[in-house]
């Protein structure tokens, strides 16, 4: 992005009803440009956000950490220099390099690491944080040539990589990959010289770019995808298995066929942490059953469900394998080594992101992974991550059990040893609920994303009130799989929050929790403050039907009507023990 | 339009948005409310960013109008520059 195009972004008008959202840009420097860039990628991430960056002082790092951690910020920005961890090792001071002050550089690069790491690990609000490590190149202080590492120059960086190791494991706290950075911004050209002495700010345009770029990235992260369709000839693995039949198939070195293994092993390894996998091949089912039973295959056969293998267009067998997962297009990746493929399946299903498999390259087979990598990433794996394909298994069953009806019948549901776990605490305040409300689009009130700090804020209102809800039945536990938050006010509860995941649907989970709020809190009214979007049909559907009309914004219902609609449950309702 | 004027009117609009068309041709800091030192080194930032050129620190306080940039521009033989 050039400087033009971020200062044009900023002129654009915000939307009405836009989300306030304030960076807190620590740096030691003038961040100038480097706020302009920050600003315009926050905006255009999220348009709908009405961004304001604050910045420190110039020259005072610590006084700048401090005022960050006492802000009422929504989320921050670190962007470190030499200079701050000892300002000879900056431009601007003409402090001695005499080989007897590296000592004291050192010492002075510990401690204000130890200072950094205790600031940081003491934040009284735990907003989202990004910080960079130093990216400008180390000057020339230490006596040795430039293409010697000295022991001081590794010191520094081990100061530096000791701080950001010992402080990744904070919840709230991401590190800019310098190694990412180092590929789009060669280190030789970031440093802008002239500017820095001229107006106190160091970096080349495009450097700065892109490290606002990264900071942006970190705060407004994009929602992980959650499945992933792979085709199987010439991609799971190389050779035709109608043709070289299941013995002739092959995956390793041995066979050329490397590419087709470190996919496997990436596969496998997406899904442990939470991803969706499924197969859709044109092949005979009977031979990809036998050819997924093979031992040695990398990935275990039983991680892909559903196998669509038939001979019927592609695009066919993602529809029923979207039906079965329950997720959105927009959600998953497909993957084939065939463009002709790619383009069916896309034409049907334009949100899917289609790539392709090269599996005559093993360079762009391994890109496709790092690609993949991005597109799933997640910081940490959650137990509903590990139980996720475990519930569509269990939703199917569910499914099948039921004669595959899309209505449940009150038979099944009642033998169905259903269990519906309510949890009111707001302390301590357990992350899966803000997840699932950032993540859950179809049953959704109105769309909304909440930001760490106005999720916190929400919860903080003496006054608001949270209920996250688990189930499970007899065919295995979903986990967590509703969120709903609001305040009450007499005998009114205005909703603004409330998602409930597809993995419970056709379980009138959601009327349920609607009885249990009226019942709980004696209510007369339910306020939803609800927004159609253009994904959300399943909520519409639901409030249509109880309110019986199109639901409109702060939309009302009240006992009575919900009672004259609300259908037999036969939920086992508890609450978790505390302690 | 000539190439360098468009381009040139694009950087004084972005950092100076309360600018109409028609007084950009005649932006210099006396007229310019806002135009403060911070303005001009986003200017000639993105000015040089832009045209692909490096101002000499000590001539940028000479060219800081708009007339004057154009010409300076012009001079440098960016016309061309894409």
């Amino acid at each position: 992005m050039k400087l033009v195009e971020a200062l044009e972004i900023l002129k654009c008008p915000v939307a009405e009803g836009a989300s306030p959202f304030s960076v807190y840009l620590v740096s030691s420097f003038t961040p100038l440009h480097l706020q302009t860039f920050l600003a315009a990628k926050l905006c255009k991430a999220n348009p709908e956000l009405l961004v304001h960056i604050s910045t420190g002082l110039y020259g005072d790092i610590r006084g700048n950490l401090t005022r960050m951690s006492q802000s009422n910020s929504s989320a921050a920005a670190i962007v470190l220099e030499w200079g701050d961890f000892d300002a000879r090792l900056g431009l601007r001071s003409l402090g001695s390099w005499d080989p007897e002050a590296a000592g004291e550089i050192l010492e002075n690069a510990q401690q204000f690491a130890k200072f950094l790491d205790t600031l940081l690990r003491c934040m009284p609000v735990k907003f989202p944080v990004s910080i960079s490590s130093p990216t400008l190149p180390l000057l020339p202080i230490s006596p040795s040539p430039s293409w010697n590492s000295s022991k001081f120059e590794l010191s520094l960086r081990l100061c530096v990589t000791s701080l950001l190791e010992a402080v990744s494991e904070l919840e709230n706290l991401q590190i800019v990959s310098s190694e990412q950075l180092d590929a789009a911004s060669p280190i030789t050209k970031r440093l802008d010289l002239k500017s820095e002495y001229a107006s106190g700010f160091p970096y080349h345009l495009p450097h700065a770019s892109e490290l606002a770029h990264r900071h942006a990235k970190q705060l407004l992260p994009l929602n992980p995808k959650k499945g992933l369709i792979t085709d199987l000839d010439d991609t799971l693995w190389l050779g035709i298995l109608g043709e070289v039949g299941v013995d002739g198939i092959s995956w390793d070195l041995e066979h050329g066929a490397q590419s087709h293994g470190s996919y496997q092993r990436f596969l496998q390894s997406l899904n442990r942490t939470g991803v969706l996998l499924a197969a859709a091949s044109k092949n005979d089912p009977t031979i990809v059953r036998e050819a997924l039973q093979r031992s040695d295959l990398l990935l275990a056969g039983n991680v892909l469900y559903p196998i669509e293998a038939n001979w019927g267009p592609k695009s066919e067998s993602v529809n029923r394998i979207l039906k079965t997962w329950n997720i959105a297009a927009d959600s998953v990746v497909f993957i084939d080594d065939s463009p002709m493929e790619l383009a069916e399946v896309k034409a049907t299903h334009p949100d899917i992101e289609c790539l392709l498999f090269q599996k005559t390259d093993p360079g762009a087979v391994l890109d496709l992974q790092y690609r993949l990598r991005d597109l799933f990433g997640k910081r940490r794996i959650t137990q509903e991550d590990a139980i996720r394909q475990q519930s569509i298994r269990i939703a199917g069953s569910f499914r099948t059990d039921n004669g595959d009806g899309n209505v449940v019948s009150d038979d099944f549901l009642h033998k169905a040893e259903a269990e519906l776990t309510l949890d009111f605490r707001k302390q301590p305040l357990d992350p899966r609920a803000l997840e699932l409300v950032n993540k859950t689009n179809q049953f959704n009130l109105n769309g909304r994303r909440w930001s760490d700090a106005e999720w916190l804020a929400y919860m903080q209102d003496t006054n608001s009130i949270l209920v996250l809800v688990s189930y499970r039945d007899k065919y295995g536990p979903l986990g967590k799989i509703s969120v709903l938050a609001g305040r009450k006010s007499g005998q009114s509860m205005e909703i603004d929050v409330w998602v409930l995941s597809c993995r419970a649907f056709s379980r009138r989970i959601e009327h349920r929790l609607i009885q249990e709020l009226f019942h709980r809190f004696e209510l007369k009214e339910i306020v939803f403050r609800f927004e159609a979007t253009s994904k959300n049909g399943l909520l519409q559907e639901f409030l249509h039907f109880a309110i019986g009309q199109a639901p409109s914004p702060s939309v009302g219902l009240t006992r009575a009507q919900f009672d004259s609609i609300n259908p037999v449950t036969y939920h086992n309702v508890l609450e978790p023990r505390h302690g | 339009m000539d190439d360098v004027r468009s381009r040139l009117i694009r950087c004084f609009a972005a950092v100076f948005p309360g600018l109409t068309p028609d007084q950009i041709p005649k932006a210099q800091p006396a007229t310019v409310i806002g135009w403060d030192s911070v303005a001009s080194v986003t200017l000639i930032a993105a000015i040089e960013e832009e045209f692909g050129v490096e101002f000499d620190v000590q001539e940028i306080a000479n060219v800081l109008s708009f007339a004057k940039l154009s010409e300076y521009l012009r001079s440098l033989g960016t016309a061309s520059a894409e």
